[in-house]
């Protein structure tokens, strides 16, 4: 069964790490031509925030591989800082990267794809664009952002052959809890690692996920669209 | 390369038609061996005469729990051993909460809920001398929101959705793996029963809100996929989830 996406065409955003960098990965291994951008160290450079750079990216994309099949939405950023002490500021640097870059490619890539009858969208969300994490408010905001703009985008994209989806991941080893440790321990007042453990048994792999993204993006999740698809152990539905 | 279900030992029910045959099938077609369990004996025969030795036909009543022993045991017996179990035979019922009488009430729940349950409780011992495994539960976007004519039915879906969530947090420590799916509407003979009464209760043509709401009907193939996939190694971290395929159906307000 490999070499499911023979022949299609995908473009990750933020694939030059983590999650981002995995799914590029899992997508070539089906067969797929991806194309990887990041802000610095990939063979395409962009910066989501720039509106006209990233429809120019999506457009030569389609052009020069004469389609475009996937698109995953990917970049993003995240701090750790309790919504009192989030200054508007940051608030917005925030919501530039991991939402409106999200909208963007999401809207530039369906325009590509309606026209030609067919493609999947797949935007990376979290766990924390259903439910509430301490110290990472702004972030779950801009997650809970995507989940939404995943339900109607979906809706609108149906009639024309687009199917957009998002997926929830948990707690992985690429995010911030490795990196701010403590600040998540002082936060919940018990070890973070302890409660990780507990509630999703352990951290979760870049390559879990991206196994998830590729099924979403194949033609096996062809009834699947306007869809947020829970990878974490179980900690979502769990309530203590 | 995608992970198959090529080895995997299943346990499928209500394997005789609809869902639980296209799910047989592709889980045969991935490499899997599976135990083809429905209450329809003669069905379950049928099915796994045309799969080959990698089916094998159960006559089995969900609700009683020495059936699912032997189910079980007819995987240890057949296939050496058991490494999915699809707890997916249900029924419907398509009528208003105020027109359905107690006893069917009971038995529909006995069937969706308690079966789901008695799988659950009979599979584990044998997922865990496997080393682990996964369980895969036939829910519904009615476990999600309700649908008129559908009270026991939605009812039972729920419940379904929550007893994944508990078994999953229960038997992460043990590697087994326990999520739903949950698809809208379907074309199977279940749905076709439903037409009538539905267009009858609602007012509206049956395939113009299938159109509106979910783009069109979707096909037992389609959930067998995401079956399939929720029971492969693929799916590695994914437990305790409600996976929905429903063209948009549950996300859509209008």
């Amino acid at each position: 069964m490999s070499g499911e996406l023979e022949g299609r065409v995908a473009l990750v955003t933020g694939a030059g790490r983590g999650i981002g960098a995995a799914v590029a990965a899992a997508l070539e291994r089906e067969g797929a031509t991806v194309v990887r951008t990041d802000i610095a160290g990939t063979d395409v450079v962009l910066d989501v925030r720039d509106e006209a750079a990233v429809a120019r990216v999506v457009a030569e994309t389609a052009e020069q591989h004469g389609r475009l099949d996937i698109v995953v939405p990917n970049a993003g950023v995240a701090f750790v800082k309790p919504l009192t002490e989030t200054s508007l500021a940051e608030w917005r640097e925030l919501m530039a990267i991991n939402l409106d870059g999200v909208f963007v490619t999401a809207r530039e890539a369906a325009k590509v794809m309606a026209q030609a009858g067919k493609g999947s969208i797949v935007n990376i969300a979290s766990v924390t664009g259903l439910r509430s994490a301490p110290l990472i408010g702004a972030y779950g905001a801009s997650k809970h952002g995507v989940v939404g703009l995943t339900k109607t985008l979906g809706a609108e994209l149906r009639d024309f052959g687009v199917r957009v989806n998002c997926v929830c991941p948990g707690f992985a080893g690429t995010d911030m809890v490795s990196s701010h440790e403590q600040e998540l321990t002082d936060a919940i007042g018990m070890p973070v690692q302890d409660v990780i453990n507990a509630r999703q048994g352990r951290l979760g792999t870049a390559e879990e996920i991206a196994d998830t993204v590729l099924f979403l993006a194949s033609d096996r999740a062809s009834f699947c669209t306007s869809g947020a698809y829970v990878m974490d152990g179980g900690l979502y539905g769990a309530l203590v | 390369m995608i992970s198959s279900l090529e080895g995997k030992r299943a346990l499928i029910t209500g394997a005789a038609a609809g869902l639980g045959r296209a799910t047989t099938e592709l889980f045969v077609a991935q490499g899997a061996s599976v135990v083809v369990a429905d209450v329809d004996g003669a069905g379950a025969e049928s099915v796994a005469a045309a799969l080959g030795d990698r089916a094998v036909a159960v006559t089995h009543d969900v609700t009683v729990a020495a059936q699912w022993e032997a189910a079980v045991g007819t995987a240890r017996d057949a296939f050496g051993g058991l490494d999915v179990l699809v707890n997916n035979a249900g029924i419907e019922i398509g009528k208003p909460l105020t027109e359905t009488g107690e006893d069917e009430f009971d038995r529909l729940m006995k069937i969706n809920v308690t079966g789901t349950f008695l799988g659950i409780k009979a599979a584990v011992p044998a997922l865990v001398e496997s080393g682990g495994g996964a369980i895969v539960n036939m829910a519904s976007v009615a476990g999600l929101g309700g649908a008129p004519l559908l009270g026991a039915y939605c009812a039972s879906k729920g419940a379904v959705i929550r007893l994944t969530e508990v078994a999953a947090i229960e038997l992460r420590a043990a590697g087994i793996r326990v999520n739903a799916v949950c698809p809208a509407f379907v074309g199977t003979a279940m749905v076709d029963r439903l037409v009538k009464p539905f267009e009858a209760a609602v007012g509206l043509p049956f395939g113009d809100v299938v159109k509106i709401k979910q783009g069109r009907l979707g096909t037992s193939e389609e959930v067998a996929e995401m079956v399939a996939f929720l029971a492969s190694d693929d799916a590695r971290w994914t437990t305790g989830t409600a996976n929905v395929l429903d063209g948009g159906l549950v996300e859509g307000l209008l």
